[in-house]
């Protein structure tokens, strides 16, 4: 039995010649909140498929709740919520037969499918497929709780709501979190990414690479201040000259990591002066999830999203 | 056993989908009826119709149930619970079973109008609809898992259930055909399930002793159950 809500040893899935999640470590503590942070198409739902039984892995090995998700998949099952990117529950029954459904799967009380409905303010009696995007999920969340489960995996959670449901739905995490629910969320929401994990893991072409609470994930940047820069115009020379900044490029900004903004002002200066380019908006920040996320996951020659050249 | 649960949950659910009525329902009693109508000799053609019913009846609503679910994803709630494979396809076949027997009782019904004599058995024929329920829906669920694409569970079953009505002895005795035919028809999982109706039905039987219909028919439910629950694994 290994430690951990959750522990993936070089857990891997390959499809065909395809390996879609590369041999990841992770061991998420009881009662935290861990984030899976990628971009599209980076491993995050086949990981959370793993980690819940519901594709075969192809090597390594999974625990949750100290089961082997090999060799102990009922147990797994027993011990965990899912709140998959597409809502599993049924668009012809209500909210109701839905929660009675799942408690009767899961040996559930009667009582509790109530107890949830209030809890989460659900329309008991309307179909499931009737509902709007933000109720859908929280019956979808709802319905992954009717057991008590110790680890709830969520996949998306706040994918396609708008803003004040997304906030709900953040709010109810931390609140089942508080209750004790360990939570594993997979997001490519800067906004989850920053506000909800203890840690974070960052996953790319499916493998882990970095981890750890969002403070020392800022600090891989340095010490330094995120500066904005736009500028007309945007030449290779100036580019070039840059290049030990590794900038990156966001709608048009240059984005660069600084340790020293004064040194870096009166370079750009200099610069200016000698290529001639015209300095339209400027502006200094400390580097956000979002920045690391950029840093880590499009640093790759020119490959980065919005370069301009 | 979670079987009881998730089958009232089905047939809540698909009971009223288009896969289901129009192959399930109205085929059949259409195919029933324009027979019932057509020929005379209504008593020995009525546990063919009767097969046919059935093997419409629970091919439809059982492909068109894993269709539905797998391509929505709903099928992963199973997955993900804490049951068992073989208390899915359990489910799964319980519920295509009720379903045909539904629509075999109904075309009974259309038949019983035309029939010059009564059932020989009733006790028998409703343990052999039963078992030729649970061996079609094993078929049908076997299939429609086998098939990569959900959208072509339809297209093959009709490969294999249109040709049966035929190689089954359903609507022609199979002793009228050449010889070689009758390997044929020992072949085809559907022969001994109209067959034991008939004799059901009728008191004699035409090619196979009853307890072979029964036995193979029993074997042929466990069979598909055995792999409908593999090819599970094998997907998920
Ligand atoms: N069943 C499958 N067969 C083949 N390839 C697959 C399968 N499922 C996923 N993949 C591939 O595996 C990779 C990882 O997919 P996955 O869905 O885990 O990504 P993700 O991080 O969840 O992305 P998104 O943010 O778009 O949800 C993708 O390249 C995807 O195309
Ligand atoms: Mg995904």
């Amino acid at each position: 039995m290994e430690e951990g809500a959750v522990v993936a040893e070089g857990l891997t899935k390959r499809y065909g010649d395809f390996t879609a999640v590369d041999g990841i470590n992770l061991t998420v503590k009881r009662g935290e909140i861990y984030g899976l942070l990628g971009p599209n198409g980076a491993g995050k739902t086949t990981t959370v498929r793993m980690l819940t039984t519901l594709t075969q892995i192809t090597s390594g090995n999974a625990w949750v709740n100290g089961y082997s998700v090999r060799e102990e998949p009922l147990l797994v099952k027993r011990s965990i919520g899912l709140v998959p990117d597409v809502s599993n529950l049924y668009d012809e029954l209500t909210v109701e037969e839905n929660l009675l459904f799942a408690a009767r799967l899961y040996n559930a009380p009667i009582e509790r499918v109530r107890e949830l409905i209030r809890e989460f303010d659900l329309p008991a009696n309307k179909k499931f497929g009737k509902l709007s995007s933000g109720f859908k999920r929280r019956t979808t969340i709802a319905a992954a709780l009717v057991h008590r489960p110790e680890v709830l995996f969520m996949d998306e959670p706040t994918t396609a709501l708008d803003v004040s449901s997304a906030r709900n739905v953040r709010n109810l995490i931390r609140l089942l979190n508080k209750e004790g629910i360990t939570v594993f969320i997979t997001t490519h929401n800067m906004i989850d990414a920053e506000s909800l994990p203890h840690r974070i893991g960052i996953i790319k072409e499916g493998k882990i690479i970095a981890e750890g609470k969002g403070r020392e994930l800022k600090e891989l940047m340095g010490k330094g201040m995120v500066v904005k820069l736009l500028v007309e115009p945007i030449t290779s020379k100036l580019i070039n000259e840059i290049e030990a900044y590794s900038p990156t490029f966001d709608e048009g900004f240059i984005v660069v990591t600084v340790e020293d903004v004064d040194e870096f002002l009166e370079e750009l200066f200099d610069l200016k002066m000698r290529l001639g380019f015209k300095v339209k908006r400027i502006s200094t920040e400390l580097p956000t999830i979002e920045d690391v996320f950029v840093e880590l996951t499009e640093r790759n020659g020119c490959s980065c999203g919005g370069c301009p050249l | 056993m979670k079987i009881l649960v998730i089958a009232e949950k089905e047939l809540k659910e698909y009971i009223l989908k288009p896969g289901s009525i129009s192959w399930g329902i109205i085929f059949p009693l259409v195919f029933t009826l324009a027979f019932a109508v057509r020929f005379g000799d209504v008593d020995h053609l009525a546990p063919g119709l009767m097969s046919i019913s059935i093997l419409f009846g629970t091919t439809s609503f059982v492909s068109s149930s894993i269709i539905f679910e797998r391509r929505l994803r709903t099928f992963e709630r199973l997955l993900v619970a804490p049951v068992k494979r073989v208390e899915i396809v359990g489910a799964k076949i319980l519920v295509g079973t009720l379903f045909g027997l539904f629509v075999g009782a109904v075309s009974f019904l259309i038949l019983r109008l035309f029939m010059a004599y009564r059932v020989w058995n009733p006790l028998l024929l409703i343990t052999f609809m039963f078992v030729s329920g649970t061996a079609f829906s094993g078929l049908a669920l076997w299939v429609s898992l086998r098939v990569e694409n959900p959208i072509n569970a339809m297209t093959w079953l009709n490969l294999i259930r249109l040709p049966m009505i035929f190689t089954s002895g359903a609507i022609v005795s199979l002793l009228l055909f050449p010889h070689w035919f009758i390997v044929v028809g020992l072949i085809t999982p559907m022969t001994y399930a109209v067959d034991g109706m008939r004799y059901a039905m009728l008191g004699y039987y035409d090619v196979i002793n009853p307890i072979y219909d029964l036995l193979v028919t029993v074997l042929l439910s466990m069979l598909f159950t055995y792999l409908s629950v593999e090819e599970l694994r094998r997907l998920y």
